[in-house]
């Protein structure tokens, strides 16, 4: 796999090109673009069949080591690659370590080793191993292992702690790698770590820059993942990110993964990241949110995002967003879907899945269009007003549920404008229950990680618990 | 709609010589059903995680949903203003609607039954008493617009003892069968089918069934089965109703969805069924096969690399290992969603087998090799051979 650059300006928007992929040489992808979030190797509610019938174009998915560790065994004995085993094969597969869009706990860093936190209980990973499950995934794409272990608030002690651990598992893992065989093909990605501190930074970059296999770097150590990254203020990122572009060689792809919102993604790009995922979507899909952002800068529409949760759409029979092409939006209706998010059903984050990925891969599409014609900028204005007046109304909704929820201390009724109460009777058939049974780590865990459900929806989830 | 033209169509296309098997064509105003036909249960206007297009894929022509379930969430209001359930839910094939009945006797505590109708305590909110009568139940079945609705019915447990309210139960489902009728507002769009009550006791059962084919109905379900009874029992009512009902009329045998189940009871002459069964256990991890069914989560699919069934060809099989769906059931919902399709898929395969097989005059041969299939060591229940040797299959 090749990748190749069109911009010679240090730190600026570009378009890049990534072609001569060995398992699929008719395909080039271009970019900034968003990789395919998966976890446990699947687009989370989306599977091949329906894969197939919404997407059209090349697409990489971005496969977390941590959702998917315990298939390492099976792997060895598979004759085939990640992407095959996950029933994907139309697709690039890309191997990262950390889930994006899944907070991961930090510390617990126990001599050479970085804890993942799976679903089997904590794994701690070297080299050696990280290498062993890389080798046993033959990925066309892959992240070496990192320390990312660092937020804003780190220390100076655990960011240099963080580049130290990451420069030995670089020289490490790039050993191992240039000895590989089955690696041969895969496009490998160094990683940056250090956190905030600029010092760190240069010291990993130092370090790591100098070989030249590595296809592209990752910017890794912003955060520690999860839907706490949607909210991170660009700002806080800009002077940390910019330092290392200005550092990293310009014709290597450069990534940075995490769910970021769509201002911050714009922000980036402006910096000269090339590559994103699509963990956004996710962990909007999982509060039953639908985007609706403008992807044009004439349109009229103004309204960032929708809740699909509020009892305002149940009799409202419009697609999501009209004009949409998505499947979602040519067949189904806002009221159908607030029906099944409403009622737990399964369809319903799929139908969420199939628009919001749509859109934002639309949003990329457009973002090289602008970076093309030279309009990002509009572009960027036009999206964060979108997203700076809806974030005011969510505020301004938080602090009256906070109020009135200090108000009604010790009452059980429900507060919220923002998620309507849901009706338990319609939970109650054994039907339904047992998808409760089946899910139920899940359920608690999207409801820890949904920053933006108030009390009473997790007071709902347990009540169907209960039932069960 | 087309007022001139019945709402359902029944078009026996061929008669199995041995047994009471036949294979016929419905027509419904939402499509073409081919019988005997399995019908997967979406309760709540939902496939269980499938697509519309997806379920056109598997070569679904009918669907069921809940009344119950819809009249509580989304409500009459919102199916009417979206114009009934086909146009909510985007799915222009056929669907059926149960009365609601069973699930208020089912699901909740303190259920009620008296002359009026079934009355319950609510489970949400402040515990309030609603009284589901056949006129409600109605109401909410037009509101849902499906093509065959279902009278609400007076359900007694199978296994009760009491003779009084099982005749009491009887009498009632038909006298509510006459108010259902009468409460109907859209006769020339959706067909009502009585359900054919009295437990295990054949005397009822014959004098519900005749009662109902006195009205002027377009097929028949039979009730009160597969809810724990002996599959002794369970076979001669599926088998006496049977002999009853007219052969020029659809019938559906309510709850039913085990393969060897349907098998037996097509050669009873049943044309159509219903069953969480197939969706239910693909959430479990369990993958329905010729043979049985695979629990997926077992240790020995970890590294097996084969497809769920070889000779399947739906989208799952095509693409999918049992190792990768050993390690994602019941873990991620996309494992539902591929076991489902999966299972359906099965359902829809095998009743196209028993068409086929009814159509091309084998259907006996079909029986007894799939049978012989399932029961390599020819162990087979007793009330399989019975079943089948009172319609002339002899395993």
């Amino acid at each position: 796999m090749k990748f190749s650059v069109n911009n010679t300006v240090k730190c600026g928007p570009r378009l890049g090109l990534l072609k001569e992929i060995e398992k699929h040489p008719n395909m080039s992808l271009e970019t900034p673009m968003a990789m395919l979030y998966t976890r446990g190797g699947s687009i989370p509610h989306i599977t091949n069949e329906v894969f197939k019938l919404v997407s059209h174009e090349s697409q990489i998915i971005q496969i977390p080591l941590v959702s998917t560790y315990n298939f390492e065994d099976a792997m060895n004995d598979f004759q085939g690659d990640i992407a095959d085993f996950v029933g994907m094969k139309e697709c690039i597969s890309c191997v990262t370590v950390q889930d994006p869009a899944d907070y991961t706990q930090p510390g617990h860093h126990f001599q050479n080793c970085i804890p993942l936190w799976t679903r089997q209980g904590k794994v701690l990973i070297n080299a050696k191993l990280y290498m062993n499950s890389i080798e046993a995934f033959k990925p066309d794409m892959y992240y070496l292992l990192s320390d990312s272990d660092t937020n804003i608030a780190s220390s100076v002690k655990r960011t240099s702690n963080a580049v130290s651990n990451t420069i030995s598992y670089f020289k490490e893992c790039m050993e191992r790698h240039e000895k590989s065989k089955v690696l041969k093909n895969s496009f490998v990605m160094g990683t940056i770590a250090g956190g905030y501190c600029f010092k760190s930074r240069k010291d990993c970059i130092d370090a790591v820059c100098s070989n030249d296999i590595v296809g592209g770097y990752l910017i890794d150590g912003l955060h520690n993942n999860g839907p706490e990254v949607e909210l991170q203020k660009a700002e806080e990122l800009k002077p940390i990110v910019k330092y290392v572009i200005e550092k990293l060689p310009q014709e290597k792809l450069r990534a940075i993964h995490g769910c970021w919102n769509p201002v911050t993604v714009l922000e980036l790009v402006q910096l000269g990241i090339d590559l994103f995922d699509t963990s956004y979507c996710y962990i909007l899909t999982e509060r039953s949110c639908a985007l609706t952002f403008s992807l044009d800068v004439e349109d009229k529409n103004d309204q960032y995002e929708l809740n699909l949760r509020q009892q305002q759409y149940a009799d409202d029979f419009q697609p999501i967003l009209s004009g949409c092409t998505c499947l979602t939006c040519s067949k189904y209706s806002r009221g159908y879907i607030h029906h099944l998010v409403t009622v737990q059903e399964l369809l319903g984050p799929l139908l969420l899945t199939i628009h919001n990925v749509h859109h934002y891969l639309k949003f990329f599409e457009k973002i090289r269009e602008c970076i093309r014609n030279g309009t990002l900028s509009q572009l960027q204005e036009k999206i964060t007003s979108q997203f700076n007046a809806y974030q005011e109304i969510i505020t301004k909704k938080q602090t009256l549920v906070n109020v009135s929820k200090l108000k009604e201390n010790n009452k059980d009724s429900d507060v919220s404008n923002q998620t309507p109460r849901t009706d338990n009777s319609s939970i109650t058939e054994e039907d339904a229950t047992e998808d409760s049974d089946a899910f139920d780590n899940d359920i608690i865990k999207e409801t820890q990680n949904d920053t933006r459900t108030t009390v009473m929806e997790t007071i709902n989830k347990t009540e169907v618990k209960s039932i069960s | 709609m087309n007022n001139t033209r019945s709402p359902l169509i029944f078009n026996v296309l061929a008669e199995c010589t041995t047994t009471k098997a036949r294979t016929a064509q419905m027509i419904l105003p939402h499509g073409k059903v081919d019988t005997p036909v399995f019908m997967p249960v979406g309760t709540q206007g939902t496939m269980k995680g499938l697509l519309s297009e997806q379920m056109e894929n598997l070569g679904l022509q009918i669907i069921l949903a809940n009344t119950y379930h819809l009249g509580t969430k989304p409500g009459v209001e919102i199916l009417e203003k979206a114009g009934g359930l086909h146009q909510f839910m985007n799915w222009n094939r056929a669907l059926l609607t149960d009365s609601g009945g069973f699930q208020m006797v089912s699901l909740l505590k303190l259920a009620e039954i008296t002359e009026e109708g079934v009355k319950f305590q609510t489970l949400n909110d402040h515990k309030s008493e609603i009284v589901l009568t056949p006129e409600h139940s109605i109401e909410i079945q037009n509101a849902i617009g499906a093509d065959i609705i279902m009278q609400l019915d007076d359900v007694v447990k199978t296994t009760s003892p009491d003779e009084a309210r099982i005749t009491e139960a009887m009498y009632r489902t038909t006298r509510w069968l006459d108010r259902c009728l009468k409460a109907h507002k859209k006769p020339d769009e959706q067909n009502i089918f009585p359900i054919v009550q009295g437990t295990l006791n054949a005397e009822l059962r014959t004098k519900s069934a005749k009662a109902h084919m006195e009205r002027d109905v377009r097929g028949f379900a039979i009730g009160g089965l597969s809810g724990g009874e002996s599959k002794d029992d369970f076979w001669k009512m599926v088998h006496l109703s049977t002999d009853i009902l007219p052969k020029n009329k659809p019938r559906y045998l309510m709850g039913v969805g085990f393969a060897v189940d349907l098998v037996v009871c097509c050669a009873l002459g049943v044309d159509m069924f219903d069953c969480v069964f197939p969706t239910r256990t693909a959430r479990f991890g369990c993958a329905l096969v010729m043979t049985g069914q695979l629990n997926l989560k077992q240790k020995k699919y970890k590294k097996d690399f084969s497809p769920i069934d070889e000779d399947c060809d739906c989208s799952t099989c095509k693409t999918y290992t049992r190792a990768y769906l050993h390690h994602i059931v019941t873990i991620h919902s996309t494992a539902c969603h591929l076991l489902s399709t999966h299972n359906l898929a099965f359902q829809v395969r095998l009743m196209k087998n028993i068409q086929d097989s009814i159509t091309n005059g084998n259907f006996p041969e079909f029986v007894i090799k799939f049978m012989s299939d399932l029961y390599p060591n020819k162990n087979y229940p007793s009330w399989i051979i019975d079943s089948l040797a009172a319609v002339n299959i002899k395993l």
